[in-house]
């Protein structure tokens, strides 16, 4: 089953649009679908254009398709245990948040805390993501658990902040602070980042561009090779953070 | 005239010596009068148990802690989210809810009068913005004096009265209701990176000792003629063999007040422990209360454990950190300027754990073997112990040894020879339990004159009808249903207006905060005091003329105006 879904023109187009519910089993059991615009709840037919083509006997048939003004439209795939997602612009925040199967593809850029929390499935963001992108929630003691997030522009500060399992892997650059209180999983940074890894206790992290203001806290382990896109790099290997007693493991590219 | 008539209700009323009898109440503007006129509307009670509203006399529900733990904990906020529905407001939160989840929880279990436990005073205007958003109850603060600077130096120079200036300024500016000390000393001591493990350590900086914080404050109190006594949290907070400490710190007290305690000790439980260790933690709940049954001047409240996940929070930082160490899990600490700290932790008590056991049975066996129900308070020094919402079912375990007996075959098996708990047969009846949840508040607080915790003429209408008819009903072998009817009134009345119905909030609300201000001689007036202005110009980072919390904070202040006796 395919599910398009093409945002309708609203006189607000800036109020954004709570939709946890836009997740494939939800379509599969023919649920009654709400969404939130701003504090007012809305069918959502008021929101999109609706066409859904072919059957499904199982959420993994399901596909969703996004369209239009997709920017604004936050907590798309919460909670996703199977099928796809396909967002062909922006998504807004918190997409994918706690995801446990299943695919989600933007073809333009996410909004802050992309895959928030995830359990397992896989995220491909063909843009940037924003800040806190496989991270946990603020309080949260772990982000991240399981499954791939893969990001082909840049991320923003606090990438993978509690990572605590799967992978994450930023081909652009990342902001402040990636990988911070890592405690498990992988992170791969392709470009530059700022102070990775501070309070890390477990977990690789690997930065093939520059990590300016590496963090005196982590304790120099000799040297590696690793394969980046096809080509093998040297890499410096860093034990830390040992202010934290850290266990974990950050590879940063030889000069 | 708004008019209200509870007809055929089984009152029991301690502070007017009713001890249970069928009775009808009157009630206009407000207030209980005699009777009233024909146009009255009727309630009829049907024989239900009729209670003054419910007082908590300690518990944490508002202010930057509390706001903390809520920020910290995004799982304990997805639990228990209620939606918007006629005039409630949108809740979330289990032990460390909106204000309006708390506001609505404790209305729909009778409770109109909350005290919070612990109110930094810098950060007042913080605690009474909450308040105003908790409108189903009228609020009072203890105010924390436990590390104040000013207060330590008049300690040090064995000045009682400026110690009492000092107070009298205080309350006065950050609109706060009582005196609170919590590990006296103890947190200011770890601010030097020291701590205090007994109440003869002395503090760095200052040289004064918990002991001679507490002898000061206790005489400064009744200097002021404040309506409650000191409000203690003892130094060792939940240390093994921390029970010494307590007896040691309530035999000191004396004998100040005619018609209330010299010093009320807050969540007792958490200080009853004996042994040395986690490992050989034991209860000494049997020493505590053979001390508190032989010394009237003082007070506790239980701060009973419940099984089950909920947040710790107090300014007693050096407690928290120790906590920190011990779970591993997050954490925060906090320092406020000249005056205490703070420390918050999530925690799950389980039946699992020992020391959980002793825990869960030291604070039943203080309300069972305090003989008198007007010295020990139900509390669970919310949340700490547990959210406030399991007060029904601790109420039944009071109720019912049967109850007692069966929770005791999931306890952790070596708990029963750690705790003297299930050799007491004491099942306490209706009337303690009412003593035990308003009328021992509203004395030991001092608010029966201002019309709280009673029902007799001229008192504020704030009534709970619980679906329970004593009459009826052995709450010994039926604790289930004692324990639904206490978590849910048939109404709650504040000020004279049905406020929730069938565990149903009705009216938006909108409640009083109880202040005190003493009136002191103007040379004590440290308003212009050198030494007192100059802590705000060297080290406060707020201005003396910005610090009091102006009115526009309390729309609806009741001052209680004292005379200091100087
Ligand atoms: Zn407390």
């Amino acid at each position: 089953m395919r599910v398009i879904l093409e945002t309708k023109p609203r006189k607000k187009p800036k109020i954004p649009i709570e939709a946890e519910a836009i997740i494939p089993q939800n379509f599969l059991l023919k649920n009654d679908i709400r969404v939130y615009e701003g504090n007012k709840e809305r069918t959502l037919d008021e929101i999109f254009y609706v066409t859904t083509e072919g059957p499904a006997v199982s959420a993994d048939q399901v596909e969703i398709v996004l369209s239009g003004e997709t920017g604004v439209i936050k907590r798309v795939g919460e909670y996703m245990n199977a099928g796809r997602i396909v967002i062909e612009g922006d998504i807004g925040m918190h997409c994918g948040n706690f995801m446990s199967a299943g695919e989600i593809i933007i073809r333009g850029n996410a909004d802050a805390w992309l895959g928030r929390e995830m359990r397992g499935g896989v995220i491909r963001c063909e843009g940037n993501a924003d800040h806190y992108c496989g991270a946990g929630y603020r309080g949260e003691k772990r982000g991240m658990r399981g499954g791939t997030i893969e990001v082909l522009g840049n991320a923003g500060d606090f990438t993978a902040e509690y990572l605590s399992g799967g992978e994450v892997r930023i081909m652009g650059d990342c902001g402040d602070l990636p990988g911070v209180e890592m405690r498990g999983g992988t992170l791969i940074i392709g470009g530059d980042c700022h102070r990775p890894c501070g309070n890390m206790t477990g977990g690789t992290c690997m930065v093939f561009g520059t990590a300016r203001a590496l963090l005196p806290t982590f304790v120099n382990a000799g040297s590696e090779e690793r394969e980046f896109c096809g080509q093998r790099v040297e890499m410096n290997v860093f034990r830390g953070d040992v202010a934290n007693r850290g266990k974990g493991t950050l590879f940063v590219r030889k000069k | 005239m708004a008019e209200l008539l509870i007809r055929n209700a089984f009152v029991i009323d301690p502070l007017s010596g009713i001890r249970g009898e069928i009775k009808d109440i009157a009630i206009r503007d407000g207030k209980i009068v005699e009777d009233t006129g024909a146009n009255a509307e009727v309630i009829d009670a049907q024989g239900c148990l009729t209670l003054p509203g419910g007082i908590d006399s300690h518990s944490h529900v508002c202010g930057t802690k509390v706001n903390f733990g809520r920020y910290m904990s995004p799982e304990d906020m997805r639990a228990g989210r209620t939606s918007r529905k006629g005039v409630m407001h949108v809740t979330s939160g289990y032990s460390v809810p909106t204000t309006f989840g708390n506001s609505y929880r404790y209305s729909t279990m009778g409770y109109t009068t909350v005290l919070e436990g612990a109110m930094a005073p810098l950060e007042a205007r913080h605690t009474h913005e909450e308040f105003t958003a908790t409108p189903h109850q009228d609020m009072l603060a203890n105010t924390l004096f436990d590390g104040n600077w000013s207060v330590m130096e008049a300690v040090r120079d064995k000045d009682v009265k400026r110690a009492a200036a000092v107070v009298a300024w205080t309350l006065a500016a950050v609109k706060g209701f009582a005196i609170k000390l919590t590990n006296p000393g103890g947190t200011e001591a770890w601010g030097f990176g020291k701590d205090v493990h007994s109440i003869h350590d002395t503090v760095p900086h200052f040289g004064v000792t918990p002991a001679e914080i507490i002898d000061t404050m206790i005489r400064a109190n009744e200097i002021l003629n404040l309506p409650h006594s000191v409000h203690l949290h003892c130094n060792n907070l939940g240390v093994p063999g921390n029970y010494q400490t307590t007896l040691e710190t309530i035999e000191r007290v004396p004998d100040l007040h005619a018609r209330r305690q010299t010093l009320y000790l807050t969540h007792a439980q958490f200080h009853s422990y004996g042994g040395s260790t986690w490992k050989d933690i034991s209860s000494k709940s049997e020493d505590i209360a053979r001390m508190v049954n032989a010394r009237p001047q003082v007070a506790i409240d239980m701060g009973q454990v419940m099984f089950g996940r909920t947040t710790t929070m107090t300014a007693d930082g050096p407690m928290e950190f120790k906590l920190y160490m011990l779970h591993q899990n997050k954490w925060s600490n906090h320092d406020v300027e000249l005056e205490t700290g703070s420390g918050i932790i999530p925690v799950f008590y389980s039946r699992k754990s020992l020391v959980n056991c002793v825990m869960w049975a030291i604070g039943l066996e203080l309300a069972l073997l305090t003989r008198d129900p007007w010295q020990c308070m139900l509390s669970t020094d919310n949340p700490n112990g547990a959210p406030f919402i399991k007060y029904p079912e601790i109420i039944a375990l009071l109720m019912s040894r049967r109850f007692r007996d069966r929770e005791s075959e999931l306890l952790e098996p070596r708990t029963g020879h750690y705790v003297p708990l299930f050799a007491i047969d004491r099942e306490l009846d209706w009337y303690e339990i009412a003593v035990m949840t308003r009328a021992a508040q509203a004395k030991a607080l001092g608010i029966t004159s201002i019309g709280k915790g009673h029902l007799s003429p001229g008192a504020e209408a704030d009534i709970a009808i619980y679906p329970l008819k004593p009459q009826e009903i052995d709450p010994s072998a039926e604790y289930k249903q004692v324990m639904a009817g206490f978590g849910k009134t048939r109404y709650t009345i504040k000020r004279g207006r049905v406020v929730s119905r069938d565990g149903e909030v009705v009216v938006e609300g909108a409640n009083s905060t109880i202040w005190t201000k003493a009136r002191i001689p103007p040379e004590l007036d440290l308003s212009s005091d050198p030494e007192f202005v100059k802590k705000f110009e060297q080290y406060y980072t707020v201005r003396m003329s910005n610090y009091p919390v102006q009115d526009v904070y309390l729309p609806r202040g009741v001052c209680i105006g004292t005379e200091a006796s100087l």
